[in-house]
């Protein structure tokens, strides 16, 4: 054998060393027949790092009534969870549940058959209410990927202890809304503590602020049908009643972020925060002598509908990988997510709504928004139910209320920016 | 005489290169060339490749040919986003070359000037070489936070109330704080080079100028600068690699929208958007727009090089 040759089989010997050392081992239970036989561990992946042990605790009462299963609950990072478990569904090394986003977020999942539909395995899904299933639905064949876990509402969060030093009461109509946020701004307080620079808070103040002015539900079923558009009167006002507001957002709102806006609230320097639910246990970390409250936006003249609507959407869902290896554990285990058990400890442990239907929050605040999102729901129409193609309407939301925020475009303009590109792919259903 | 000196050392090199085999010069390049192809030509190549499909998830549905292509440069708001994007890059670029490499040469020429302190100015320029963008971003994110932000504090506190702007959230003044905030992290680079170009070049060329009566400025201008066309040549094509693959500085100054009203949107982001927030066919979407943007820089860097070269050789 010549040098050349020598020099060159020693180099692809090395390179070949080299790259079987880099190459994925088989998981622990798949390592063949010869393997010992042990309790099964189920994988739930998840992008909740902060929750990791409070789903341990969680799922230690799944371990304790399923003697031979274990179940691990892997966080990964929020905003590179999605791309991580689009490749780990890919293979039986990824998840055996998987935590899921719901609405548009979850069609790519559904469309690579990476899950596993759940209708007719999971009867307890029966008793889930349909907009709640909703989040966890493929557009394109209608069935239900996941077991929803959360339902997130949007609120007013408001400061109880400003609140009683200026007299102001949670407002029952616009005007006294309106009045007390006068009242708060002539004690030197920022009323809102709104957010510009991170535009995923417009749309969501948008709902909190416009969902009367265009009507919740009833004016969806028109948007689903065709009969209305963003860009009919109804929707147009919801964001110009929104902005109305804007004298009583923070100073140079348009460079306020949301940590800025948390941190106004949370350091007293603003009286209420617009936003989801989940603030309650950031804002309760932050500032555990805060006393918060929550209210709904009342109807301004002329609203679509004269209730103060409440709008909420589903969170997220837990599905089984169609790759799983552990399929018939994986899938006892979601039918126990869709138990009144779960819901419990869930909405217990994590101080969130929980989507199973009658679990009730011991937390006197998430039972209120619960019993107000109940009584009075509203759709978050952008991301819940415009969201199945792309562009989707949350996108164009976030990009065009920021301008209009920012006064570079008109009412009109940002409605139009939604529905022309949502036109581009949404078929109305007959 | 001088001939016959210098045959026998290029003789001796050609016997030289010939003893060293084909295989031990292939034993030393393969590594290079193997992760030169791992990291470059195959994600390339793959690009390419998955920009041909229409992606359902993760898995190839069918061959779409150039439709990906066709897709990215027609639908709303994308075939909006994409020249505004790819017109910001340019203004970006613009501006790092008026400030960040005009400032990085006069920063050079002074402490080529004068020595003393020089070491110290030469490794403050250049710490914040040593910081990730992504932290430094978010760093003056919080400077410049109309609500906390010490400077707007400061400028209130002087009483200049009107120069405190919402900085990241004014469309007008986004940009401009996204080109200064990268000028402030990057400015060691150019300079550094500078520095060295200038050691390069003999002190007689000025000195002889001087004597002929030109000015400082006019020294500098007709004797110094073209001999550093070189060293602008490279900061150039440097600088404009760098200003179209502009992302983690500003995503930690803007998100992933490039801040309010898309101010700052570059195609890194509509890159990042397109991938990671996509719909169903992200796959194939992203990977046609980075084979789009890629042939973008690679064609405009080629050209710049061939362009600044024949300045050069005219200069």
């Amino acid at each position: 054998m010549s040098r050349t040759r020598r020099g060159l089989f020693a180099a692809i010997g090395a390179l070949a060393m080299t790259l079987s050392a880099c190459a994925p081992s088989a998981p622990e239970d798949q390592a063949g027949p010869g393997a010992a036989s042990g309790p099964i561990t189920l994988d739930v992946w998840g992008w909740r790092q902060e929750d990791a042990a409070a789903y341990q605790k969680i799922f230690k009462i799944y371990e304790d009534a399923h003697p031979g299963v274990k179940v691990k609950y892997v966080p990964y990072k929020a905003d590179e969870y999605d791309t991580i478990l689009r490749t780990g569904l890919s293979d039986a090394n990824g998840p055996d549940v998987a935590q899921l986003r719901s609405y548009g977020l979850l069609q790519p999942l559904v469309a690579a058959k990476s899950l596993v539909p759940l209708d007719d395995q999971v009867k307890e899904l029966s008793g889930f209410p349909e907009p709640v299933l909703d989040g966890a639905r493929g557009e394109s064949d209608k069935r239900v990927y996941g077991v929803p876990f959360a339902i997130q509402s949007l609120h007013v969060i408001y400061n109880k202890k400003l609140f009683a030093k200026h007299g102001v009461n949670p407002p029952k109509t616009w005007d006294e809304m309106t009045a007390a946020f006068d009242k708060l701004a002539a004690a030197d307080l920022t009323p809102l503590a709104t957010t510009i620079t991170d535009t995923w808070m417009l749309p969501i103040q948008q709902e909190i602020f416009g969902a009367t002015s265009y009507g919740g539900y009833d004016y969806l079923e028109k948007m689903r049908t065709g009969a209305a558009k963003f860009t009919d009167r109804p929707w147009v006002e919801s964001l110009t009643k929104w902005k109305s507001t804007s004298k009583y957002w923070p100073r140079q709102f348009e460079g306020v972020s949301y940590v800025d806006a948390q941190a106004l609230f949370t350091s007293e320097q603003a009286a209420m925060f617009p936003g989801g639910i989940w603030e309650l246990a950031v804002f309760g970390k932050s500032n555990p002598d805060l006393e918060l409250g929550i209210f709904n936006v009342p109807p301004p003249e002329g609203a679509a509908t004269a209730k103060t609507l409440v709008p909420g959407y589903v969170d997220g869902s837990f599905g089984v990988a169609a790759k799983s290896p552990h399929q018939s554990q994986a899938m006892d285990l979601v039918r126990w997510m869709a138990s009144p058990e779960f819901g419990q400890a869930f909405s217990t442990e994590l101080r969130q709504i929980s989507a199973v239907p009658g679990v009730t929050p011991q937390d006197p605040l998430l039972a209120q928004a619960l019993a107000a999102y109940q009584a009075d729901p509203s759709p978050y129409v952008t991301y819940a139910y415009f969201s199945g193609g792309t562009p989707t309407a949350w996108d164009l939301a976030s990009e065009a209320l920021s301008t209009f925020v920012t006064g570079r475009s008109g009412a009109e303009d940002a409605a139009k920016h939604i529905q022309q590109g949502v036109d581009q792919w949404f078929k109305p259903t007959q | 005489m001088i001939a016959a000196k210098v045959r026998p050392a290029r003789s001796r090199g050609g016997y030289r290169a010939g003893r060293v085999s084909l295989g031990w010069i292939a034993t030393f390049c393969l590594p290079a060339l193997v992760l030169y192809g791992m990291f470059v030509v195959v994600p390339l190549v793959t690009a390419f490749s998955y920009g041909l499909f229409r992606w359902e998830g993760i898995r190839p549905a069918e061959f779409a040919g150039l439709g990906n292509y066709q897709e990215v440069l027609t639908r709303y708001p994308l075939n909006e986003e994409i020249p505004a994007a790819l017109w910001h890059n340019l203004l970006f670029f613009a501006g790092t070359m008026a400030i960040q490499n005009t400032v990085g040469l006069g920063l050079a020429v002074l402490l080529y000037r004068n020595p003393r302190g020089k070491r110290l100015f030469q490794t403050v320029f250049s710490l914040p070489y040593l910081i990730s963008p992504l932290i430094v971003g978010y760093i003056w994110s919080l400077l410049l936070s109309p609500t906390f932000g010490p400077i707007n504090f400061l400028l209130r506190t002087a009483g200049l109330d009107a120069w405190a702007r919402p900085w990241l959230g004014d469309p007008d003044t986004a940009l401009p704080v996204l080109i200064l905030v990268n000028a402030w992290q990057w400015i060691g680079g150019p300079m550094l080079i500078f520095l060295a170009a200038l050691g390069g070049i003999p002190r007689e060329l000025e000195e002889a100028a001087a004597m002929d009566g030109a000015s400082k400025f006019r020294a500098f201008w007709s004797v110094r600068f073209p001999l550093l066309m070189p060293a602008v040549g490279v900061i150039t094509v440097l600088t404009f690699i760098g200003c179209f693959n502009l992302f983690d500085l500003v995503y930690a100054l803007g998100g992933s929208d490039g801040g309010p009203s898309g101010a700052m949107d570059v195609l890194g982001l509509l890159y990042y958007r397109t991938a990671f927030e996509g719909g169903t066919n992200s796959i194939g979407e992203s990977s046609a727009l980075a084979i789009m943007i890629f042939v973008v820089v690679f064609g405009v860097s080629v050209a710049l090089e061939r362009f600044l070269r024949r300045r050069e050789v005219r200069m």
